[in-house]
């Protein structure tokens, strides 16, 4: 049996507010397989945001371990290969073009030749914004510069995918098509996907269905 | 003529193996699609202007250290021996044994006092210099300087005066001067009858010193040895040595041979406290020009702390997409050594543009003022001097570069310190 994408066991966080103590999180467990689609659902201040960091090692735990396919290495250099991250406030670099958004994830890797250069256009034109390359973030809508943030987030190829309330920022049509873009392109490309999300309908679109509340994930 | 698109290709091509880190500092500083970055554009003008007028400054003072250094070098020598509290009696024994050092080339004997000059009534106290004619011009160019009259026409009973000595005394060419030296005030004090010599204008130098064209004239060996009671004795020696010898060194090697009443100098040391005060001139207007870019580094620093603050969302991205602190930090590191570097470049050009043209805004400016009389009367030049010395320059460029890198470095010690969760949460 392969290793799991992902394997969260016991992860728990405490913040200090002052002299108070805030447990975000209290010993949470995910597994998380290869090509599976997982939907954390849960109030604001759950802990789901801080779920999200944690397993894409910017931040430490404060008791349990995380593993990326059996390995503890959840580094910067092995996180640019491994996983993907797709943002509600998509996070482009307002001096780059939207294929310069894309291939800034190549460049993490040094890796900026012609074959990484097709694949961003590729990505791109997958995203539906194929002749809109050389457009830089403040010329595009909402909803384009959500495609742009996916292509860029899947320009590595990654095994995972995490996407912290994608569709937060667009209506509920651009919302609509952005989910159901991420959840087709991290199909199409083999990716697992653990999407935060406050809506119900997209969460159940899933594969899988969780909650967050109070630092607790449990399933639905 | 290469095609837009074969343009894209090759921009493409230089850009794309860059670390990420210097591609997205250069895309910082240079947006895309964006016409005229004005950030980079006034940081790098302040450091250019620092750098030009350094180079400007340290030019010119360059230039009028070099003009001083080649007038005392003309009118003394390379290396000068003296009589020690004694004048040098075997001169010709001298000038034979100073043949076999190599580095030297010529030998000049010379006499030196003060007398008391006058020309119609007017008296003065000028300097007087015995010089050799038969060698004086091996060592000392002194044809170059003469303004009026001719070098040939100097004999035992002429006289050559500095041209602002002339002018204040109102002798012309074949004038005649009277001169009361120390001797004939000795022949005073013995009752004797104390007759002036009288000699004729035979010419009129200018070197372009102040005190050297207002109280120097110039006169035979022979007649200073005659006017001081000398006999054959001199007062010194000047020496040309050969271009590439050290004159300290030379120096030295013949001090080796002196007797212990002769001593041999060289133009530096003799000097020593004016190029002293010349290079602590210069020190300061360095010191104080380098501010300009410490100020302009400042405005560097201040604006790419604002740019950290501002750009905190995408520094948590750039950690979220996998970069390293040490990363983020060089790419705010790289944005300072490049405003560095184009700025010293355009520095540069504008410095040694100002330099081209300095002469014609001189002109224009004296034009202007009424002012080229008055200029030529107290600094004795109606072309600016510049020279820059190549260690001056390597100075100038390791200043600028290195006090614009080091701008960068408090913005990126703060960018390599942001947590990226912080950062991203800060919507």
């Amino acid at each position: 049996m392969s290793e799991p994408i992902l394997q969260a066991t016991g992860l728990s966080k405490t913040y200090l507010s002052g002299e108070r103590r805030l447990e975000v999180l209290r010993g949470v467990e995910l597994t998380v397989s290869a090509g599976e689609t997982v939907s954390i659902r849960g109030e604001s201040g759950s802990g789901k945001s801080t779920l999200l960091h944690l397993i894409a090692g910017l931040d430490k735990p404060d008791t349990g371990t995380l593993a990326w396919e059996g390995s503890a290495d959840t580094g910067a250099a092995r996180r640019a290969r491994f996983l993907g991250m797709v943002f509600q406030s998509f996070y482009l670099i307002p001096e780059l073009d939207a294929l310069g958004n894309v291939l800034m994830a190549a460049r993490m890797l040094g890796k900026v030749d012609a074959a990484a250069r097709a694949r961003a256009a590729s990505l791109l034109e997958r995203v539906g914004l194929a002749e809109r390359g050389h457009h830089l973030p403040a010329q595009l809508s909402g909803g384009e510069r959500q495609r742009v943030a996916i292509a860029r987030a899947l320009m590595n190829s990654p095994r995972l995918l995490l996407a912290d309330e994608p569709t937060g920022n667009l209506d509920e049509k651009t919302g609509e098509s952005i989910l159901e873009l991420l959840l087709s392109v991290a199909a199409e490309q083999g990716a697992a996907l653990v999407l935060v999300t406050h809506n119900p309908a997209h969460a159940a679109r899933a594969s899988r269905r969780m909650t967050m509340h109070a630092g607790v994930l449990s399933d639905v | 003529m290469p095609s837009v698109s074969e343009l894209g290709a090759l921009r493409g091509e230089i850009l794309n193996p860059m670390p990420w880190s210097l591609y997205l500092a250069l895309k910082q500083l240079f947006p895309s699609g964006k016409r005229f970055p004005f950030f980079t554009a006034i940081s790098v003008l302040g450091v250019a202007l620092g750098v030009m007028l350094l180079i400007v400054s340290i030019s010119v003072m360059g230039g009028f250290g070099r003009e001083i250094r080649r007038m005392i070098i003309d009118t003394q020598g390379d290396v000068q021996i003296r009589g020690q509290g004694t004048t040098i009696n075997d001169v010709s024994g001298l000038l034979d044994a100073l043949k076999t050092v190599p580095e030297v080339v010529a030998a000049t004997p010379f006499a030196e006092g003060v007398v008391l000059l006058e020309h119609d009534r007017r008296p003065a106290f000028p300097a007087v210099q015995g010089v050799d004619l038969q060698r004086i011009e091996n060592v000392i160019p002194l044809r170059d300087y003469i303004v009026a009259g001719s070098l040939d026409e100097l004999d035992d009973d002429s006289v050559i005066l500095s041209s602002q000595l002339a002018r204040s005394l109102g002798a012309r060419i074949g004038s005649t001067v009277q001169i009361y030296s120390p001797l004939l005030l000795e022949k005073l004090k013995q009752d004797e009858v104390l007759l002036p010599r009288d000699l004729r204008v035979a010419g009129v130098f200018e070197i372009g010193h102040q005190q050297l064209d207002s109280s120097v004239v110039l006169v035979t060996l022979r007649l200073m040895q005659d006017l001081y009671g000398l006999g054959d004795s001199v007062h010194g020696v000047n020496l040309r040595i050969k271009p590439s010898a050290d004159p300290d060194l030379v120096a030295r090697k013949i001090n080796a041979g002196l007797p212990f009443n002769l001593r041999a100098g060289s133009w530096m040391e003799a000097n020593q406290d004016f190029l002293f005060v010349l290079q602590l001139e210069k020190n300061m207007i360095f010191f104080l020009l380098v501010f300009i870019i410490v100020v302009a580094a400042f405005s560097v620093t201040s604006s790419l702390l604002i740019a950290v603050v501002r750009k905190t969302r995408e520094i948590g991205l750039l950690g979220a997409l996998g970069a390293r602190p040490s990363q983020v930090a060089a790419c705010f590191c790289f944005q300072g050594l490049f405003i560095g570097v184009a700025g010293t470049l355009l520095g540069l050009a504008l410095g040694f543009g100002a330099l081209a043209v300095r002469n014609d805004a001189i002109e224009l400016f004296t034009r202007l003022t009424g002012s080229e009389e008055a200029l030529l009367r107290f600094y004795q030049f109606s072309n600016l001097p510049a020279y820059l010395a190549t260690s001056d320059l390597v100075l100038i460029i390791a200043c600028a570069v290195g006090i614009s890198t080091a701008a960068g470095l408090l913005p990126a010690w703060r960018a390599s310190r942001l947590n990226p969760v912080e950062a991203l949460r800060n919507e």
